[in-house]
Parts: structure tokens; C-alpha cells; sequence
């Protein structure tokens, strides 16, 4: 067991955690007290405190419907994501003809910025039939080649001889993925369905300009609401930008134990 | 033999196809309409025209382009710093200690939460009459006149670039806690047993094999001069001037503000190029296949 | 066996996520409407979309709205696709850049045929939305620069009443920059500040279009005094670096003495400023009376494949009734003669403060400036405010910055020949 003293630890954890709550809390604060942020000195103390803010986001757009199709597209977006980026992912952790060709091609792939690829990103689902549909809105994100790489990162690690050994046992590919790899990458798994939840849930240009019905907007495309030139907008503004991160931040709590129960049970297996 | 092998190499096709797939579509086709755009003259409202390489031409004498080239490369090379302090975060949140999982939860809160909302807390933070961090830096006394972040030419980039690491810090560490914990625990046990300090630890284990991890980091590092997007358009939408204004911002503006996709698609492809060069040298740097040891 | 039926349920579930809904349900005739940033006022238009529709059986109406930075994204993307929306409500300049290519159809013909909708508008108004003697859309609202300022503010520094020329202007923001305080705002968006160059009798482009005018003494030395102002601490910097909430916030908040912004900004402000009411906020003109307009006008997409039925609509949301309508809920400005009279004298003796912001609208229409008929408007704002902002912030000196500007809009102008 190793013997050194936590609590630089805890004084640097704290710090940092500090510099990362600082922002984080005045959106709160604002969410709550609506006030002019623009006024001077800046009050640490919110004032005239009330939470009906976020009553009028519940009144102010649809909100139960742009909630329910942002989960139903995310929902989709992350299953698809971890069998495919899974994949993947064990596919290049092999060599095989071609391999370094695909390898560059992954990584190509992520050096186009979204705002160029919009307009025919529009005419190929348009011809596919999928406009203001969920399985539309979720399918250009659903497989994402950082989360391939963060799979065949942590399949890299899995001791070869694990391998080999469920090889000569006569265990099929998939088998190997499904039984060895996965249970040894909890925490490439996590990783996946938080990174891919917020990323789809977050997503804000492509439903944008993909769904003209009132009924298929997902729930960021409520902002615009909240940023019209209209009175008092900035309390309901945050406490939209609340309600919207709750979700990930749900996700993200109950995938941190994965984490945990992969760092534990995993490795030490074998 | 040659067939089990064959057929192995075909279950990995097959493994691999519905991200191709994707990837074709969304990515590899718009890339190929970009590239051929950008030898076009061509508006939504009006046929194409062959162009050959005007718009390139155009762009070789476009200060704008230029300068948002720089201010790209600057974002990109921005890129280490928030690795570095991220890969520090990392270790001592996977250390064991109590409370490691408030910690990571709090570093990780700024991720989820929409663009917008940052960009517009940063924007006030830096301002230069009513902002926190000027506030804050004149109560303590360590200035006497305001710094105009946000206002001025040499502290604009800077100060987004600053909001964009705050951003980022909490994905950066979980991909690095991804690869911090796949690293086997009796690799340390053992070194431990053998007298090997922490430093040694680190330095031998955990940073070889956290590779893979870095690696990766860093090619997300690169893309934010893509997916900052958001940041800078709402934060300074480019100004003052052009001193935050990066190829992606320059490529919205050329498409849909000014409605010049041909002019815009020429910009895409030499971003293109510049990120693919760039990530090729990391690629090499990182010893090739990504930073990873292969498999047979 | 059990995998084909996963895969037929699969494909059974993801035909039913695919299927878009706006094609499943048919009907005769469809209208579809893209507004700009106006769905506050969600109830009024389904009142109207519900009259239009009982006097033109067998309609529906697709109404979608979208914010000003998102819908050329959108628009253009649904004119690539061949679905354009039929009516298209457009803020600014925008609406040029289309109609030189084609993209809206002329209402010259309609408006030929029917006289009588010509004349229900303000003719300035009507007048900006015509290219190349063709009119291309009808005005829906209006909103021209006016100056707010604070008279708690003015009171205590000594002013009499709001700046007669440009150099008061300054001096006025000098006097009242103390500490915190700042003396001048403007928006800056769409040309809005340009005021501030035309009182000063600078031009843009000449006469003909083809040439940069603004390079000239008159400018430069516009350009040094709004420097040093900003330098000195008369102008606040978010005058040149601000978007829309910043400036209108920081108004609002009490600590600016002047506010050059259009008529919209009054609502904003005074919902974030609760120290607003008739003693301490003024509303009135620039010196000089110029102002530049941010309007919005409806037009016709030529992909369309009802223009007549468009037109119908395009009659119905501007009729004094819908005109009158939208004054009262949004109170705004709607360029129709009849309502903005009958909407002026009503909100005069309920809210005066609101009144008087609102009659400034209707004062000095022959003085409106900021607003060429110009495909390229857009590429010439990002080639000149980009100087203007290196001028006013100290970063180049005025002539240099000029002669920049000057190049870089003569280049533009030259490849539109």
C-alpha cells in the first residue's frame, strides 16, 4: 500500500474544482434570480430568488414533446454507437490488409467541420427518405470515430494471452467481443454512452436545419425562445440551459459507477 | 489455413461496415461535394460553372483567410495545455482518495452543458466594465485599469481559447481516465513491490501505455478549432476585427451569411488538408497505428 | 430463424421512425410560412392563419419560425432541396442578395393589378423593398435607430437636452463618463451605426455602386473623434464589440447615458431595467434625423408552387386588420399607414413612454440611411466594419483603416461588375 500524504491532493482537487464551479454557478444563479448580469458590482448572492423561471420554460415551448424526441433520437444514437463503435474498434485492434488505409480514413473522416457538410448531409437524407424522422436526426451520429478509438484503446490493453486462449478454445469473433472484450472495457463502455448522449442530446444545427414539423424539434432548438428579442428573457434562458444539461449530468452519475466497477473486477481478472 | 484467414479477414469487413457506412455518407461524400464545389462557380439559385482554380486563387490573397489560417493554428497548437492540466486532473482523480467521484463529477459538470450558455458566462466573466474576473482582479488590487479581454486585439484569442479549455477539461480527463484505468493494476502493484517510486511509475508505465489515450486527446484537441464553433460565434462572433476568427467561422460566414458555397468549400478543403497533415505528424509521432501495439 | 425475425422487427421499427411527418398527412393545398424570431407572438397568428384559412377552404398552413442567425442556414439549405418555404419573412438586406439571383418572385405585377395594397404603406417604407425597379416584398414591421438616454444621467451632469449635432454627441458622452458610467452606446449590427457617418455627410459608395466613397476627410475625422471618445471612455467598447444583448443590457442596467438602438430595444430594456419610466428614460432622434431602418417584409419564394395563393396571404397579414393586430400585441411598427395611426393614438394614452419611442418611427421616414438595395451587402459589411472596428478601437489610425476598407470594397465591387 503506498503511503503518501492525500491532502495535496485534495488541495488541488478543491482549487480546480473551484475554477470549474465559478462559471457554472452563476448560470445557476441566474436561473434562479433572473437578473441583469450586465449590472455593476457583480452580486455573489442571487437576489429576489424564485423558481418560476423554469416554469415558464415548461409553459413557454413544448416541452414534455421536444423531450421526448431528444431521448427517443439519443436513445438511438448511443445504442447504435456502442455495438458499432465496438466493432470497430476490435476490427482494428487486428491487422489485415487495408487496415492502415481505413485508420486514415477514420481519421479524415473527423477533419470536416459540420457546417460544410450540412447542405449535403440534407440531400442524402433527403434521399433516403429519412427527413423529420428520429432515425434521421440520429443517424449521422450514430457511430463517432473518437469513441472507435477510445474502443480499440482499451481493447489494446486486454492481455493477449486472453485472447489466444478463447481463440484455441474455438470461440467465435463476436463471442470474443461480447464475452471478453466488453466486460474488460466497462469504462470504455461508459465513456461511450455518455460522450454519445451528450453529443446527440446537445446537438443543435443538424435538427435545425433537418425537421420542419413543430412536433419532431428536439429539445436544444428550444433555445431559440429563450434568446428572442423579447423582455426578460435571461432567467428562463439559464434555466433552460439547466434543465437541458440535467439529463447528462443523470447519465453521467450513474455511468461514473461503471467506471468504478470496471477499474475493480476488470483488470485483475485472468 | 488461407480460408480460416480469409474468412476471418471478412468478419472483420463485416465488423466494420455499418461505421463505414456512416462515415460514407456523412462525411466522405460531403467532403468529395466540397471538393468538387470548390472548382465550381455555383449559387443555390443558379447552375454551376467550371471555375478551375479561382476560388483557390481568391483565397491566396484574402487577408481574412490568412489571418483566420493563423488564428486557427493558434487554437491547435492551444491544444497541449489543455491536455496537460487535463492528464494532471486525471491522476490525482484516479488516485485513491475519498470523494474522487465528487471531484470527477465536478470537473466534468462544464462538459454537458450547451455552448450558448458558455459562451455567454465567459463573454460576461471577461468584460471589461462589469465582468467577474476584472472585478475580481481590482478587489485584490493586482490591476488598476481594466483589461479589455474580449475588446482587444491580443487578448480576444486568448481569452476564448481560455473558455474552450474550461469546456473541455472535464472530456479530455475522461478520455484519459478511460485509459488510466485499463492499465492493469498489477503492473504498479508489482513495480511497487520492486522499490519503484511514483515518479518512476508514471514516467515507465503509465504514460507508455496511456499512449493510445494522449494521442487521442490530442487529435480531439485538434478538432476544436472545429467544434468551437459555437464558442466563438457567440463569444465574439470573430471580432474585434478578424482577431478570433478561425477557418470554421470563416466557413460559415462564406456559405450562409454571404451565401458563397463555392468560396467556402475552397476554404473546407485546405482546412481539410491542414488537419489531415497535422494529424498524420501525431499519428507519427505517437509511433503509427494510433499510438497502439498490434495484434496479429 | 431468430435473427431473421429480429431483423424484420428491426426494419419494421425503423420504417416507422422514418417515415416523415409532414408527408402523412395530405392535403390539398399547402402554405408553408418561414418567419424571422417573431414566435411570441404564437396566438395572434394562429387567430390569423384560422381567418385566412375559413376564407380559403381546403388550406393548411405550415408555420415555422426560426431565429435571425439560423434561418439563411435554413432557408438555403430548403432551396437546395427544391422545398423552399412559399412566404418568407425577411430582416435587413438579405432579401437582395435573393432577389438578384432569382430566388423571389416580383410583386410588381400583383401590386400593378392592385393598386390599393400599395397604398396602404408608408411609400418609404414600401420604397426599400424595391431592386432594380422591382418591388420584391411588402413590408410586415418595422424598426428605426432612435436615441434613448438617460435622463437621471443627463440631470446629473448637467444637460439640458439631448445633442443637437455630432460633435454634442461626443461632448455629452464625455461629460457623463464617471467611474463605471459611460456616456454613448450603439448597436452595431446591419449597419446601424451608420448614422453616426452620414450626419457627418459621408457616403458609402457613390452614386453609380461601383466605387468606395467613404474615404474621405469628413471620415477620418468622424473616425478620430469617435476614437478618442472610446479611448477617453465616452463611448463604451461594447458599442464595437457588442451584439444585441450586451449593448441593450448594459443600457439597461443604468450606468449609459445614451442609447442608439431601434425601437425593439425599448422592450428589452425596460424589462431589464426596472428604474425605467417616463422621468428617467427619453426617447428622440439623431441629430440630423437620420436613422437606419431594420425591416422586415414578407416575399415569395420562386420555388413556390402557389404564388397566387401567397399573394392572397401576403395581402391578408398586411391588411390594416392583421396590421393593426400586430401593433397592438407586439407594439411595433408595421409600415401600414391605417394601423400604425389608429395603434399610435391607442398606446399614446396607455403607456406614453412606449408611445413616444414608437412615434419616432413615423417622424423623418425621408431621412433613412444603412440600407443599400445591394446583392453583395453582406460581403461589403464583413470587408468594412472589420476596419471600422480597428479604427474606433485604437488599433490603426482612421485614414489607414480607411484606405484599407477602401481597397478591400473596391475589390468587391469590381468582381460584381
Amino acid at each position: 500500500m503506498n503511503r503518501y500524504p492525500r491532502w495535496p491532493i485534495h488541495l488541488a482537487l478543491i482549487m480546480a474544482s473551484f475554477v470549474m464551479l465559478v462559471p457554472f454557478y452563476w448560470v445557476a444563479k441566474t436561473s434562479v434570480s433572473g437578473e441583469n448580469i450586465y449590472a455593476y458590482p457583480p452580486s455573489i448572492i442571487p437576489t429576489r430568488v424564485q423558481p418560476f423561471f423554469y416554469v415558464d420554460v415548461w409553459y413557454a415551448i413544448p416541452f414534455a414533446r421536444y423531450f421526448l424526441n431528444s431521448l427517443a433520437v439519443s436513445v438511438i444514437a448511443v445504442i447504435a454507437n456502442v455495438i458499432f463503435n465496438a466493432m470497430a474498434g476490435y476490427a482494428l485492434t487486428h491487422g489485415f490488409r487495408g487496415k492502415n488505409v481505413v485508420l486514415m480514413l477514420f481519421l479524415s473522416c473527423m477533419m470536416v467541420p459540420f457546417q460544410a457538410t450540412i447542405i449535403p448531409a440534407y440531400l442524402i437524407t433527403g434521399k433516403l427518405g429519412l427527413l423529420d424522422s428520429w432515425l434521421g436526426l440520429a443517424l449521422p451520429q450514430c457511430s463517432t470515430i473518437i469513441c472507435i478509438f477510445i474502443f480499440k484503446a482499451s481493447f489494446d490493453a486486454v492481455p493477449r494471452s486472453l485472447i489466444d486462449a478463447a481463440r484455441i478454445d474455438g470461440l467465435p469473433e463476436w463471442r470474443i467481443i461480447w464475452h471478453i472484450m466488453m466486460p474488460l472495457s466497462t469504462a470504455a463502455i461508459a465513456t461511450n454512452v455518455i460522450l454519445a448522449f451528450i453529443w446527440s442530446w446537445n446537438n443543435f444545427l443538424w435538427p435545425l436545419i433537418m425537421t420542419r414539423s413543430a412536433d419532431m424539434q428536439t429539445l436544444p432548438l428550444g433555445l431559440a425562445r429563450f434568446l428572442s428579442y423579447q423582455e426578460d428573457t435571461t432567467g428562463a434562458l439559464y434555466a433552460f440551459c439547466i434543465m437541458v444539461l440535467a439529463p447528462g449530468l443523470l447519465l453521467f452519475l450513474l455511468a461514473q459507477k461503471e467506471f468504478i466497477r470496471g477499474l475493480t473486477s476488470g483488470a485483475t481478472k485472468g | 489455413m488461407l480460408k480460416h484467414r480469409t474468412r476471418q479477414t471478412l468478419l472483420l469487413w463485416c465488423f466494420l461496415a455499418p461505421s463505414l457506412a456512416i462515415f460514407l455518407l456523412y462525411r466522405v461524400m460531403p467532403v468529395v461535394w466540397n471538393f468538387v464545389l470548390s472548382f465550381q462557380y455555383w449559387s443555390p439559385l443558379k447552375p454551376a460553372e467550371f471555375a478551375g482554380f479561382d476560388h483557390y486563387e481568391d483565397l491566396w490573397y484574402d487577408d481574412v483567410f490568412w489571418q483566420a489560417l493563423w488564428n486557427t493554428l493558434l487554437v491547435i497548437a492551444s491544444a497541449p495545455i489543455g491536455i496537460a492540466l487535463a492528464l494532471g486532473l486525471a491522476l490525482l482523480v484516479n488516485a485513491e482518495i475519498r470523494c474522487r467521484d465528487v471531484y470527477r463529477t465536478i470537473i466534468f459538470l462544464s462538459y454537458p452543458l450547451m455552448t450558448v450558455a458558455v459562451a455567454i458566462i465567459w463573454r460576461w466573466m471577461f468584460d471589461e466594465r462589469v465582468g467577474l474576473i476584472n472585478y475580481v482582479a481590482r478587489s485584490l488590487h493586482l490591476v488598476d485599469k481594466p483589461i479589455p479581454f474580449l475588446n482587444s486585439f491580443t487578448w480576444a484569442l486568448p481569452s476564448v481559447i481560455a473558455a474552450n479549455i474550461w469546456q473541455m477539461l472535464g472530456f479530455y480527463m475522461i478520455i484519459l481516465l478511460t485509459g488510466l484505468q485499463s492499465i492493469p493494476h498489477e503492473l504498479h502493484e508489482a513495480a511497487a513491490i520492486d522499490g519503484a517510486s511514483s515518479w518512476r511509475r508514471l514516467r515507465s508505465i503509465t504514460l507508455p501505455l496511456l499512449r493510445p489515450s494522449i494521442f487521442l486527446a490530442f487529435v480531439v484537441g485538434m478538432l476544436n478549432s472545429i467544434t468551437s464553433f459555437d464558442l466563438v460565434y457567440v463569444m465574439t462572433g470573430g471580432g474585434p476585427g478578424r482577431a478570433t476568427e478561425i477557418l470554421v467561422t470563416y466557413i460559415y460566414k462564406l456559405g450562409f451569411v454571404q451565401t458563397k458555397f463555392d468560396e467556402a468549400a475552397a476554404v473546407t478543403i485546405v482546412f481539410f488538408v491542414l488537419l489531415i497533415v497535422t494529424a498524420w505528424a501525431a499519428n507519427r509521432l505517437a509511433g503509427g497505428n494510433a499510438g497502439a501495439a498490434e495484434i496479429e | 430463424m431468430k435473427r431473421r425475425s429480429i431483423m424484420k422487427g428491426a426494419l419494421a421499427g425503423a420504417a416507422a421512425l422514418a417515415a416523415p411527418a409532414y408527408l402523412r398527412a395530405q392535403s390539398s393545398k399547402k402554405l408553408s410560412v418561414l418567419t424571422w424570431n417573431i414566435a411570441d407572438q404564437e396566438e395572434l397568428f394562429k387567430k390569423e392563419f384560422a381567418e385566412f384559412k375559413a376564407a380559403n377552404p381546403g388550406v393548411e398552413i405550415e408555420w415555422l419560425d426560426k431565429k435571425g442567425p439560423d434561418l439563411p442556414a435554413f432557408y438555403q439549405t430548403q432551396i437546395v432541396a427544391g422545398t423552399p418555404p412559399d412566404v418568407v419573412d425577411i430582416q435587413g438586406a438579405l432579401w437582395v442578395d435573393y432577389a438578384a439571383n432569382g430566388g423571389l418572385v416580383d410583386l410588381t405585377p400583383y401590386l400593378q393589378k392592385e393598386p390599393d395594397v400599395a397604398k396602404r404603406f408608408n411609400q418609404d417604407y414600401l420604397g426599400g423593398w424595391v431592386y432594380q425597379g422591382k418591388t420584391y416584398l411588402l413590408p410586415f414591421y418595422v424598426a428605426k435607430t432612435l436615441l434613448y438616454y438617460n435622463k437621471t444621467m443627463y440631470r446629473d451632469a448637467d444637460i439640458a437636452q439631448p445633442p443637437q449635432s455630432f460633435d454634442e454627441l461626443i461632448a455629452f458622452s464625455n461629460k457623463m463618463a464617471k467611474g463605471e458610467k459611460t456616456g454613448f452606446l450603439t448597436l452595431n449590427f446591419d449597419w446601424l451605426y451608420w448614422p453616426l457617418f452620414k450626419m457627418n455627410g459621408v457616403e458609402l459608395l457613390s452614386p453609380d455602386g461601383k466605387k468606395a466613397a467613404f474615404n474621405t476627410p469628413q471620415m477620418a475625422d468622424a473616425l478620430g473623434k469617435l476614437a478618442k471618445a472610446t479611448a477617453d471612455g465616452g463611448i463604451n467598447k461594447i458599442a464595437w464589440t457588442g451584439r444585441w444583448v450586451e449593448p441593450n443590457g448594459a443600457f439597461a442596467s443604468g450606468t449609459v447615458g445614451m442609447l442608439h438602438a431601434h425601437s425593439a430595444s425599448y422592450f428589452f430594456v425596460k424589462g431589464q431595467g426596472p428604474w425605467i419610466n417616463e422621468q428617467t428614460l427619453g426617447a428622440t432622434q439623431l441629430p440630423g434625423f437620420w436613422s437606419t431602418p431594420t425591416n422586415h417584409g414578407f416575399a415569395i419564394s420562386k420555388g413556390s408552387r402557389n404564388p397566387d395563393l401567397a399573394w392572397s396571404f401576403l395581402k391578408h397579414m398586411t391588411s390594416d386588420k392583421s396590421a393593426g393586430n400586430l401593433f397592438r400585441e407586439r407594439r411595433v411598427l408595421t409600415a401600414n399607414i391605417e394601423a400604425d395611426k389608429a395603434g399610435l393614438e391607442a398606446i399614446e394614452k396607455t403607456d406614453p413612454l412606449a408611445g413616444a419611442v414608437l412615434r419616432t418611427q413615423t417622424e423623418h421616414t425621408d431621412k433613412l440611411t444603412g440600407n443599400w438595395p445591394l446583392p453583395y451587402d453582406a460581403e461589403l459589411k464583413d470587408a468594412f466594419w472589420p476596419e471600422i472596428q480597428n479604427a474606433v478601437l485604437g488599433r490603426k489610425e482612421p485614414k489607414k483603416a480607411m484606405a484599407d476598407a477602401e481597397r478591400a470594397v473596391d475589390r468587391i465591387l469590381r468582381r460584381k461588375a
